[in-house]
């Protein structure tokens, strides 16, 4: 089954437009000004889905939908989110049962438009459910990703709303079977020069996967603390979008440029937090300075270049060609800012991008590390496209070699 | 477009409303709002304001040039970003006569290009020379350099406030 570049761009404004029409509908309800910051088609692992939603408590509604695409689509907001809703909305909940019914109400309203939406594009019906309330902790609150047949991928419509004077946000996800939405992806597809078979984007994901396991190795040798490898996703977006996926707190971390096919850009990155933590695990005395220092920073180059090493090594196993890279560069600056260059290089060629997406964390300390990869997009798919599928198994990067270079 | 007239709000609101301009984004305001822009780094933003209307806009523009390339985004580049500015904000009542810019952003950090110059210093070039050509003067700027920066700018005031991580804040 085959998609092209056109379907995915096509079906990810989709998603935009009905999330904004749902936000724009809110607003006209309860007078809260809110921003669609975000909206990407993501294939992720089923156990993956949701990750972003940490261990906060959510509510919010849900809906099933049938038809042309089946599935579930999901609104949801934190809890803080929810009292602010209502207030604006009914003056204020007395009860519980009347905060559930003002969810359900905003909901109603703000996904009707959203599958409708869906629907006029296809051009055939989506029956939906009446809503149901749901509530929950981070990923808990989401509905069970949908099984497809032999794969473990889901594909993910997430939009993430955030309003304009508070730093509230919440999210719509959208989890259409996978058969189906192929199916209706493949229809609407050409398949012409720039056609990316589905099942090969999974591998990439697997071996996106194998990488960061790798890099996550690395670390553990490194510092002696015992990482894991937790998300790997690879997402299609708007190349506007794209400095949205980092957060606009300071990072430190490293950035490099790979050649070869595909070319591109990747980012080790850490919080200061957990850079302060990890460069200190690796340091043979205590520093006890609140500040991040020099050696802070360089310990963070080397483990950022080693965790470079074992991703990319990871990659190139699985595509059997030698991705080369310059030198990493350290950088520590908002989030954003880091991203926005590479975005702005790759957009010079390409109006929509794949990022490629996967963090670590460690239970021991506080450590969460993101690795983004940004390909260009039609180097990507020549990648692909020369991928043999039974290859994903093979990423066993050997960490002698890496420690040798 | 959205165009902010104050309408339909309350008199007691003092704080001032904000507005966040995305990537590829622009807005204008007459009603003192602030408008911000986070996580420039070869972005650019470019401020402009009348102060005789008065009328005040934003955009983050990402790339140099329109040219060659087939994207309906006119925000998204130096040259019509800053064209599509001057318009929006002439269609809120300002007039090019009386605008002046200032630009914050086009940082070179994470260059990686071995030879001439990288996308941030050619965004700065552009946008100079597309003002130049509508003889916009630019009061105030805060470019280049390898570090990212966020920026408000206070409509009531015309003030553009530059944030950039591990330094205080200028104020263009």
């Amino acid at each position: 089954m085959k998609v092209d570049i056109q379907s995915l761009e096509t079906f990810n404004q989709l998603a935009r437009e009905g999330a904004e029409q749902a936000t724009t509908s809110m607003t006209q309800m309860t007078g809260i000004e809110a921003d669609v910051e975000v909206t990407k088609l993501s294939l992720v692992d089923r156990q993956d889905v949701g990750e972003e939603l940490g261990d906060r408590e959510f509510v919010g509604v849900q809906f099933d939908y049938e038809g042309e695409l089946a599935g579930e689509t999901v609104l949801v907001f934190s809890r803080d989110c929810r009292t602010s809703l209502i207030e604006a909305l009914v003056g204020g909940a007395d009860s519980k049962a009347m905060a559930r019914s003002g969810v359900k109400e905003i909901g109603n309203i703000m996904m009707s438009g959203f599958i409708d939406g869906w629907a006029d594009y296809l051009g055939a019906s989506i029956d939906h459910s009446p809503p149901s309330y749901i509530e929950g902790n981070g990923a808990a609150v989401l509905p069970d990703a949908p099984a497809g047949g032999d794969t473990n991928h889901v594909f993910v419509f997430k939009s993430r709303i955030e309003w304009v004077d508070e730093s509230i946000e919440f999210y719509i996800y959208m989890l259409p079977e996978y058969e189906p939405l192929t199916t209706v992806m493949a229809d609407h597809a050409d398949t012409g020069d720039d056609a990316i078979p589905v099942d090969k984007l999974e591998v990439f994901n697997e071996m996106t996967r194998s990488g960061t396991e790798k890099a996550a190795e690395n670390v553990t040798m490194m510092t002696g603390i015992e990482t894991v490898a937790e998300v790997s996703q690879i997402s299609f977006a708007p190349i506007t979008d794209v400095p949205k996926q980092i957060s606009n707190e300071t990072y430190v971390g490293t950035v490099i440029e790979f050649t070869g096919v595909p070319s591109g850009y990747l980012m080790v990155l850490f919080d200061e937090v957990s850079a302060k933590n990890v460069a200190e695990a690796m340091m043979p005395v205590d520093m006890g300075d609140d500040e991040l220092t020099d050696q802070h920073k360089s310990a963070i180059e080397e483990l950022g270049n080693i965790m470079t090493s074992g991703f990319v090594d990871g990659w190139a196993n699985v595509l059997q060609t030698s991705v080369d890279h310059t030198p990493p560069r350290l950088v520590h600056d908002m989030g954003q800012a880091i991203i926005d260059p590479l975005a702005a290089q790759v957009g010079r060629h390409q109006e929509h991008a794949f990022i490629i997406d996967s963090t670590m964390r460690t239970d021991d300390i506080e450590f969460e590390a993101e690795i983004h990869a940004l390909p260009n997009e039609q180097e990507l798919r020549q990648a692909l496209d020369d991928l043999l599928v039974e290859r994903a198994g093979k990423t066993d990067a050997d960490p002698e070699q890496i420690f040798q270079e | 477009m959205k165009v902010y007239d104050g309408q339909g709000e309350t008199e007691s609101e003092i704080k001032s409303e904000q507005i966040k301009v995305g990537i590829a984004e622009y807005d204008v305001t007459k009603n003192g709002a602030v408008l911000t822009t986070s996580g420039l780094g070869s972005c650019i933003g470019v401020a402009l304001y009348d102060d005789t209307a008065p009328v005040s806009g934003l955009v983050h523009v990402m790339l140099p040039s329109a040219d060659d390339m087939e994207d309906g985004n006119s925000a998204k580049f130096a040259d019509t970003g800053v064209e599509t500015l001057i318009e929006e904000l002439e269609a809120t009542g300002g007039d090019r006569e009386n605008m002046v810019a200032k630009i914050a952003g086009g940082s070179d950090m994470l260059d990686f290009s071995e030879s001439g110059s990288g996308i941030g210093q050619r965004n700065v070039e552009q946008v100079k020379e597309t003002l130049e050509a509508y003889d916009i003067p630019i009061v105030g700027e805060d470019v280049g350099g390898n570090h990212g920066r966020s920026i408000k700018l206070k409509s009531s005031t015309g003030d553009l406030v530059v944030k950039s991580a591990n330094k205080e804040s200028t104020v263009l």
